[in-house]
């Protein structure tokens, strides 16, 4: 790929904190659906940041915010979604100056938007259209964010094609008659036409087979290293974001919980939620544990609880717990300022107390 | 392999089944076929020769990737389509979806659970009329005061309380835990024997997929269910069931009890399944250094003929293309069907036999 802009190339690969500005930049973010029964605070004062060449994943539940969270930063949220506060900060190599999305104009908008963000949209049965073929759509896109011939277009999108591993004869195929998979793929291929600096990718293989899966993620993670872009890898599937993932993002009811590296989320999780999480994969390797599960749902985001949104679910919870600033702190007992928590009573490894009130999941599976 | 469908001897003759342990025989499958015409001649085989028991009691997983005909089993066990060869035997007496008043009575002792709570429940209806209906219907209760405590109960036993909450709810009103557990009371309405779960928890929450796992599984065991489980996480079936089949392109290519074949498969499908899975202990390293180029396998669908696997397969040579492998037994439990399982699989051969059956 070129770099005609004159910019270094980036080392590959996870940047330190401190290291290099972050690419990607949300701070003290806010998005509100406004009702008819008053406001859902979708998102709540989220701070994360994202460095070049990183993979940050966002991990939640359905309803957690994650995909509002996205959208909201590219501006791509509409009535009744509203934006009530907060930064989202772009600094690219190509560009000169840092851009603060949330107040350009329309026109600096648009050059933003897939030239420097893309985005994998979550569904590409859906995304697609069916009644234009791949190259057509590809070309679309190609047109529309870069100054090239027909030709070059075509050229570019039989080679966008081949690299994402579906070959160049299919370039006249519709969306019908690629496997889910390879649709997938299109997708992604369109996503990287422009060279984005950041991919945004909304649970992009939960369709999928874990083969096919697991091949398309691989894949990924060959372009961002050969391209050096960054990845806001957006999924449910915390054990995916653990394999994938530089650093794991989990957000629940509109907040970010926690935020560190895989390794600290998997063997130094600090919140009681994330912990929860951890513990609702079957595992295939290694023994077999005990698993638990996280009994109860999510709260009614209309009328958010005051306090920490996982207190009515959590093993942990105190009467402290209703009155705490959700404010993520750095981990007490972690050497890394960077792997926060939003909850100062939990340290990692403190053990688990029975279950809380309700009945808990606890299964004893197979005896 | 036996194609002739003749009703007398268990279908899995050759290895014994773990399930049996939990209780007596409840369905069996026999030899189950289903093709679909694509049109212009062309045939689609989703089902091929799948013989398999369902007992009280116990949960078998069916595991496989899209397509490879799980769902369909399913279908065809409901009833829901018919079969171009083979037979369904529900306690032993075949089954016959000609006689309209044997086949309710068989509908309502093999109940479907869904993968979609949020189409598999009408959404101009309540919760109560949901409930009400095959309450009515398949338990013959009609007085008001009757119906109305068995929904209430129903709601209990999948833990929608208080049921006075949820009975005049609309499915839109639930969260897809709580739709879901509506699908699960209304299945139980009709008292049923077999419980078909066709992937019940994948459109779920993960952190609700486990306790509805569990309560599929205390649901098992409080009305000695025989539970079909199908899924496409592998992982979720060694904490869930007892016996796991695996289906590669509408046939059974590996069987056994969930630990073993999750923890040493035989097939190199089960194997592709297993370390295709995500596995936290892995942190970074197998997607980094994975290089997908030589296993970008998606294109090239099943084989036509010989053995399904062989376009994919790493160990395929000229008799597995020309062949198709029937199973066979690896040991007192356990099946597979490969030529190549030597290859594939020897701590798995080298197991003791444990002395037939």
């Amino acid at each position: 790929m070129s770099t005609d802009h004159g910019a270094a190339v980036p080392p590959a690969g996870p940047h330190p904190r401190g290291a290099a500005e972050p690419v990607l930049a949300i701070s003290d973010f806010s998005v509100v659906y406004r009702t008819p029964d008053g406001d859902v605070q979708a998102v709540n004062r989220v701070n994360l940041e994202l460095y070049p060449g990183q993979v940050v994943g966002l991990v939640g539940e359905s309803g957690s915010g994650k995909s509002t969270l996205a959208y909201g930063a590219c501006r791509l949220l509409r009535a009744p979604a509203l934006i009530t506060n907060g930064n989202v900060r772009y600094r690219g190599r190509r560009s000169v100056a840092p851009m603060e999305i949330l107040h350009v104009h329309a026109d600096d908008l648009r050059r933003l938007r897939w030239r420097e963000i893309a985005i994998v949209f979550q569904s590409a049965m859906n995304a697609l259209n069916p009644v234009l073929n791949v190259r057509d759509q590809l070309v679309d896109v190609i047109h529309a964010h870069l100054r090239v011939s027909r030709q070059e277009a075509r050229d570019k999108a039989g080679s966008l094609l081949e690299m994402v591993g579906i070959p160049r004869s299919r370039l006249r195929s519709y969306p019908h008659e690629l496997s889910g998979g390879m649709r997938q793929r299109v997708m992604i291929a369109m996503a990287l036409a422009t060279e984005p600096e950041v991919v945004i990718m909304d649970e992009p293989t939960t369709a999928l087979d874990v083969v096919v899966q697991r091949d398309i993620l691989s894949q990924i993670v060959e372009l961002k290293e050969s391209l050096g872009f960054s990845i806001l890898f957006i999924t449910h599937d915390l054990s995916l974001l653990l394999e994938l993932a530089d650093r794991i993002a989990v957000m629940y009811a509109g907040q970010l919980l926690e935020f560190g590296t895989a390794r600290e989320i998997q063997h130094e999780p600090a919140h009681p939620y994330t912990r929860g999480l951890l513990n609702s994969f079957p595992s295939l390797r290694g023994a077999r544990r005990e698993l638990a599960g996280i009994p109860g749902s999510p709260p009614d985001l209309h009328d958010p609880p005051s306090g920490c949104p996982f207190l009515p679910r959590c093993g942990y919870a105190t009467q402290a717990c209703a009155d705490i600033d959700m404010r993520l702190l750095p981990v007490a007992s972690s050497p890394d300022p960077a792997h926060v928590t939003a909850c100062p009573f939990v340290l990692p490894g403190t053990p688990a107390p029975p279950g809380p009130a309700g009945s808990p999941a606890a299964t004893s599976t197979g005896s | 392999m036996s194609s002739n469908g003749i009703p007398g001897p268990p279908p899995d003759g050759d290895v014994a089944s773990v399930a049996a342990e939990r209780g007596p025989l409840a369905m069996e499958a026999i030899s189950l076929g289903k093709d679909f015409r694509l049109g212009r001649g062309a045939i689609l085989h989703a089902v091929r020769d799948v013989s398999f028991n369902l007992y009280r009691g116990a949960a078998t997983a069916l595991v496989g990737e899209s397509g490879s005909g799980k769902s369909t089993v399913a279908r065809l066990l409901a009833g829901q389509e018919r079969l171009t060869s083979g037979s369904v035997r529900l306690d032993g007496q075949p089954v016959d979806v000609s006689r309209s008043r044997a086949f309710r009575q068989y509908k309502s002792k093999v109940q479907l659970v869904f993968q979609d709570p949020f189409s598999s429940l009408n959404p101009v209806h309540t919760v109560s009329y949901h409930l009400e209906r095959p309450v009515k219907l398949r338990q013959d209760k009609h007085s008001r005061q009757e119906v109305s405590q068995e929904t209430a109960a129903l709601l209990e036993q999948v833990r929608l309380t208080p049921p006075g909450q949820f009975l005049p709810k609309f499915p839109h009103e639930l969260s897809g835990g709580q739709r879901q557990r509506v699908s699960f009371a209304r299945a139980l309405a009709a008292r049923p024997e077999v419980l078909l779960a066709d992937e019940p928890v994948s459109m779920l929450d993960v952190s609700i997929r486990l306790e509805m796992l569990s309560l599929l599984d205390d649901l098992r065991r409080r009305f000695r269910l025989a539970l079909l489980y199908i899924t496409h996480d592998i992982a979720s079936a060694r904490y869930f069931a007892d016996e796991v089949l695996v289906m590669y392109a509408g046939q059974i290519v590996e069987r056994g009890p969930a630990e073993e074949v999750t923890q040493h498969p035989a097939h190199p499908y089960t194997q592709l399944l297993v370390a295709s899975a995500p596995d936290p202990d892995n942190l970074g390293s197998g997607l980094h250094a994975g290089s997908g180029a030589e296993r970008r396998a998606e294109n090239t669908g099943p084989a036509a003929t010989g053995c399904p696997f062989s376009t994919r397969c790493p160990l395929a040579d000229d008799r597995c293309r020309r062949d198709n492998p029937a199973l066979q037994r690896v040991s007192a439990t356990r099946a597979a069907a490969c030529w190549r399982l030597d290859a594939a699989a020897p701590d798995v051969l080298a197991e003791p036999q444990g002395g037939g059956l």
